[in-house]
């Protein structure tokens, strides 16, 4: 392009100019792409996902026992869906949340994942395939993971309601979420969902602005308040919506909401800082404010959790040997190392077992049985999340998730509630 | 305030009338000197703005058909299907004309956004216009001039996901602001309204976007002749009368670049809205990004298209007090 | 003299507060920057160390942050050349005059307008009809979706209305009479842009150079639909708000921010020193 004869006059520099221009892009695109091509050596995963999952240790870790290296694209929640659906060649892996599924799935853009291919098929929590714990069924409003999991197929656009041999995505960490708390700035015991629209934490309070969420955390506090009995929190009726929508509105003119939070790190600052005492919260948001040195609690309230999960799938277009090492990865994932250290980060882990294994019996007595810590507790990245003698919020594995009331969901009627939600935020 | 400048400055973009532009320079040049010359690419106009036609071809005017298109489609969950239904614009203005004086959440929205622009814009203005006087006219080094410039540029470095975290630190209750204003004894106890609130939006839009205002503004003043200063000072008027009825006009270019600038982005917003409204404050822009994290273009692509005509409809307002493309 | 000493020294008191106010954010960054490993994202400081910055060099443990700011940088670097590049010859053009430049000119303020998300989103659905065709002849194509194509167009629809317009209004007040004055004196086209136009509105240039970079090196919303696989910057740091956010977000601020101040004081001193060098040697 730029090494062609130059004719005399202006013309030619202009074109040297704009040819030079041209090849430097060129160049720097192909470079891009080189990774692809190198995959033939050494397969590299790009691994699309939020960065709950995503850490240099895992991904260290995956280097070393599988020669596997790991490319994360963090980004936020609405944005991997929204990638999924509308960019499915940019991934070979992605971290995804069950409740999207129902989005994800029709659009055909995801491969059923073969469980013959899966070595711990067989041991995942039944939480998932069959949406019990010990036998004891779990509440299942919303999207339960056991409504998507199963596929009729490897090329699937809706559900199989009964097991098949092909899942939606291999489950890898999922928890109940309930209401932060500053213990410190309360000073009394907080036990229901209602307090978040207690008048007494006027401008100290948070919900989050994630409207598939946030109206569920909302229709807990309704709930609570005694003033509707939803039949499924996780599938309003448009009545429902209005209602719920209406007290969210009323409690906002009140100003009872400091503001709302719409990712991970607002809600750690809000409580952190004491912008905010009470509000909605995730529970590693919990663990980085206590990190701090401040006290926050994990509050467990008598009207139960709102849980969520999430999941490894495969784009539709993989083959070959990507395929082979998307599972390779999978495989390894469940292996116990990986489950492992999301549960010292306080989730927890898909296949138990294996996990188990890779924790001391101190770690597993804290973080799943409910016990007293018998010494410091630590985070992967060791930093004090417990002192020697306390017990975790909520407690035990059984105490936690079979208490769960509903599960994060899209709606049938999600377009409707998505507008009202709009006219929450413009109130 | 005739200037030697205005009277033969003014290029004729504006009667842009293609054939006799394209034969006029040269052929006059050359009838002029007598002398036979090639036709550079500099007398092409469309060689010298074919590569920006590409770019805004390929970038902006194809995927906004793709916009304008998908504006008119059905979508469910999951799915944008074509169609040709107007059910998208409709539920923009969804029950705005039936609960009028009661304002829909469309118009309000759009109350809010505009009340946010024109305040931001009045103040970007003025402050703009004050901080170029003194880089222009009060500093007299060309170096120092570049260095003041380069101050104000460096914040802008500092990727904006992290400066807006350091807002809470800054303007929270436990924030710089209200621990030094209660150490100096000003304020008793912290307040509450510096953070979330509309003041923090304005703020911060102030914080972001004077300089757009500033750097067009600078570069119409560079180009004034000091001397019509002097003489305006020597016929003994005021600064102001300087300042208004000299330099103003003068820079009136820069000025509305500036306000194009500052107008369009306002209004086009939803993260600073977002974050330093505490999420609560609505704008047009959040309803658009609300709207497709849900996947639903369609309607997402229907509010785009009428947040476009609503500020296309401002600019040529602008336009109607003052000739753009003339000023251009 | 008077007069003018005392609107000198108010304007620069209101100059010094602007700058104070455009760093007030960066003193908050400064300050919790240089928190003990349990430090947060607010206040009240915890500790004192480096800390952050040791964390920061070790790429901030969840994601590879340099590789991201190397690919912002380059991408900010050939965004703000491509402007420069093509801004200044359709302002020449606009010079000339041509049948649709009015229509250029309101597409051109157009593509400022429309929703950066909405440009996006536009970007995305395109090459992705795009990809779908060139799957129909090329085996194993995956994306053209990336940082030097799409993201850089979608970058490009955000700085050349900013440097387009800047030229257009530098050329506004341009004096014609300096071209014809070099034409009378037997320049050629190239010569009088070369050393007539261009050293008159270089300030407009670097300005402009100067914006495009910045403009892209911050973007988000524009580039979120239409980057295909590996972040920017900002996005990565978007990303990483999604989980523990450490201080070393705040390390980094501090550091990009103090190297900066560092390469403009040292390169203003340099040209202090050789402007005094030349003026003594000449004298």
């Amino acid at each position: 392009m730029t090494d062609r004869p130059s004719r005399p006059g202006g013309l030619n520099r202009r074109k040297f100019l704009y040819g030079t221009a041209a090849a430097t892009t060129v160049a720097a695109s192909t470079k891009l792409f080189a990774p692809a091509v190198q995959a033939q050596e050494a397969p590299t995963l790009r691994y699309l996902g939020t960065a709950v999952n995503q850490s240099a240790e895992i991904a260290a870790k995956v280097k070393e026992d599988l020669g596997i290296t790991i490319e994360y694209i963090p980004v936020t929640t609405d944005e991997v869906t929204r990638r999924v659906v509308t960019q499915p060649n940019t991934f070979d892996l992605v971290d995804i949340e069950y409740m999207s599924l129902k989005n994800v799935v029709p659009t055909g853009n995801l491969k059923g994942m073969d469980t013959s291919k899966i070595t711990q098929a067989d041991n995942i929590t039944t939480l998932f395939t069959e949406g019990t714990i010990d036998g004891q069924p779990v509440g299942d409003q919303g999207t339960a993971p056991k409504k998507v999991i199963w596929l009729p197929g490897e090329e699937a656009t809706d559900f199989a309601t009964e097991p098949t041999g092909f899942m939606s995505l291999i489950p890898t960490v999922y928890n109940a979420d309930t209401l932060g708390i500053r213990p410190d700035l309360i000073g009394r015991p907080i036990e229901s969902w209602a307090e978040l629209l207690n008048p007494e934490f006027k401008g100290k309070a948070s919900i989050l602005n994630i409207p598939s969420i946030g109206i569920m955390d909302a229709a807990l506090v309704v709930e609570a308040l005694g003033e509707h009995q939803y039949a499924d929190k996780g599938n309003m009726t448009r009545d429902e919506i209005d209602l719920t929508i209406e007290t969210l509105i009323e409690a906002k003119r009140a100003g009872q909401f400091r503001a709302l939070w719409q990712d991970f790190n607002e809600s750690v600052n809000l409580m952190a800082s004491g912008e905010v005492v009470i509000q909605s919260m995730w529970s590693p948001a919990v663990t980085a404010v206590r990190t701090q040195g401040i006290e926050c609690k994990y509050q467990p309230l008598k009207e139960g959790y709102r849980a969520w999960a999430a999941g490894f799938g495969l784009p539709a277009t993989i083959d070959g040997r990507q395929q082979d090492a998307a599972y390779e990865f999978i495989n390894w994932f469940l292996s116990g190392w990986a489950g492992a250290f999301l549960n010292r980060q306080g989730y927890y882990s898909a296949v138990l077992g294996t996990a188990k294994e890779n924790m001391e019996a101190y770690e597993w007595a804290y973080w799943m049985e409910g016990a007293a810590a018998e010494q410091d507790i630590m985070s992967p990245s060791g930093q004090l999340l417990a002192k020697a003698g306390e017990v975790r919020d909520g407690g035990s594995y059984q105490d936690r998730l079979g208490a769960i009331s509903c599960w994060n969901a899209v709606m049938d009627e999600n377009v409707y509630m998505v507008r009202k939600w709009n006219e929450f935020v413009a109130s | 305030m005739t200037t030697t400048e205005q009277a033969t400055g003014t290029p004729p973009i504006a009667e842009g009338r293609a054939h006799t532009a394209l034969v006029t320079p040269q052929s006059d040049a050359a009838a002029l000197h007598g002398v036979k010359r090639r036709v550079s690419l500099l007398d092409r106009p469309y060689a010298l703005a074919g590569p920006l036609i590409l770019v805004m071809a390929i970038f902006f005017v194809g995927p906004l058909i793709l916009t304008i298109i998908v504006s008119f489609w059905e979508y469910t969950q999951y799915s944008i299907e074509p169609a040709m239904v107007v059910t998208n614009y409709v539920d923009v203005f969804d029950r705005c004309i039936a609960r009028l004086p009661t304002l829909c959440v469309t118009f309000a929205t759009y109350l809010s956004t505009l009340k946010f622009c024109f305040i931001v814009w009045a103040i970007t203005l003025i402050l703009g216009f004050t901080l170029a006087w003194f880089i222009v006219f009060e500093v007299k080094k060309t170096s120092t001039q570049i260095a003041l410039f380069l101050l104000c540029t460096i914040p802008f470095w500092t990727s904006n996901v992290i400066r807006m975290m350091a807002w809470i630190p800054l303007l929270g209750r436990n924030g710089l602001v209200n621990q030094t204003l209660m150490s100096m004894g000003l304020i008793s106890e912290p307040q509450e309204w510096l953070l979330y609130s509309d003041f923090a939006v304005i703020l911060a839009f102030i914080h972001l976007y004077t300089m757009f205002m500033m750097v067009p503004i600078v570069n119409s003043m560079m180009r004034i002749d000091r001397e019509i200063l002097e003489a305006a000072r020597d016929a003994g008027a005021s600064i102001w009368t300087i300042a208004m009825s000299v330099v103003a006009p003068l820079c009136r270019p820069g000025i509305v670049i500036g306000s194009i600038f500052v107008i369009t982005i306002v209004m086009g917003d939803y993260i600073t809205v977002g974050v330093m409204g505490g999420q609560q404050i609505a704008s047009v822009g959040k309803t658009i990004q609300v709207q497709m994290q849900y996947l639903q273009f369609p309607i997402a692509a229907a509010n785009a298209v009428v947040l476009l005509g609503a500020v296309l409809m401002i600019i040529f307002a602008m336009t109607k007090l003052v000739d753009v493309r003339r000023e251009l | 003299m008077n007069e003018r000493g005392r609107r000198f020294y108010i304007l620069a008191g209101i100059f010094t507060l602007f700058v104070l106010f455009l760093y007030g954010p960066m003193f908050a960054i400064f300050a919790l920057s240089f928190q003990g490993p349990e430090g947060g994202l607010t206040f009240p400081m915890r500790g004192f160390s480096t800390h952050w910055f040791a964390e920061l060099w070790k790429g901030v443990g969840v994601v590879d942050i340099w590789a991201a700011f190397y690919r912002s940088l380059r991408l900010g670097a050939v965004v703000a050349g491509l402007t420069l590049a093509i801004s200044l010859p359709a302002a020449l053009a606009y010079r000339l005059g041509f049948r649709g430049a009015t229509l250029l000119f309101y597409t051109v303020i157009a593509s400022l307008i429309v929703p950066s998300i909405v440009v996006s989103l536009g970007i995305g659905l395109e090459f992705r009809l795009f990809d779908d065709w060139v799957k129909e002849f090329v085996t194993g194509h995956q994306t053209s979706t990336g940082l030097f194509t799409s993201a850089l167009g979608a970058h490009l629809t955000w700085t050349l209305p900013f440097g387009l317009l800047i030229l257009l209004a530098a050329f506004n007040r341009f004096d014609r009479r300096y071209e014809e004055a070099a034409r009378d004196l037997g320049a050629s086209p190239w010569q009088t842009l070369w050393l007539v136009i261009l050293p008159i509105i270089a300030p407009s240039l670097i300005g402009i150079a100067l914006f495009g970079f910045t403009l892209s090196w911050d973007e988000l919303a524009r580039t979120s639909q239409a980057i295909g696989g590996r972040n920017t910057l900002p996005l990565e740091l978007r990303g990483l708000t999604q989980t523990v956010t450490t201080p070393a977000v705040y390390a980094l601020g501090t550091m990009v921010t103090g190297v900066s101040l560092a390469v403009i004081g040292v390169s203003l001193l340099a040209i202090t020193v050789m402007g005094r060098a030349r003026a003594r040697r000449s004298r």
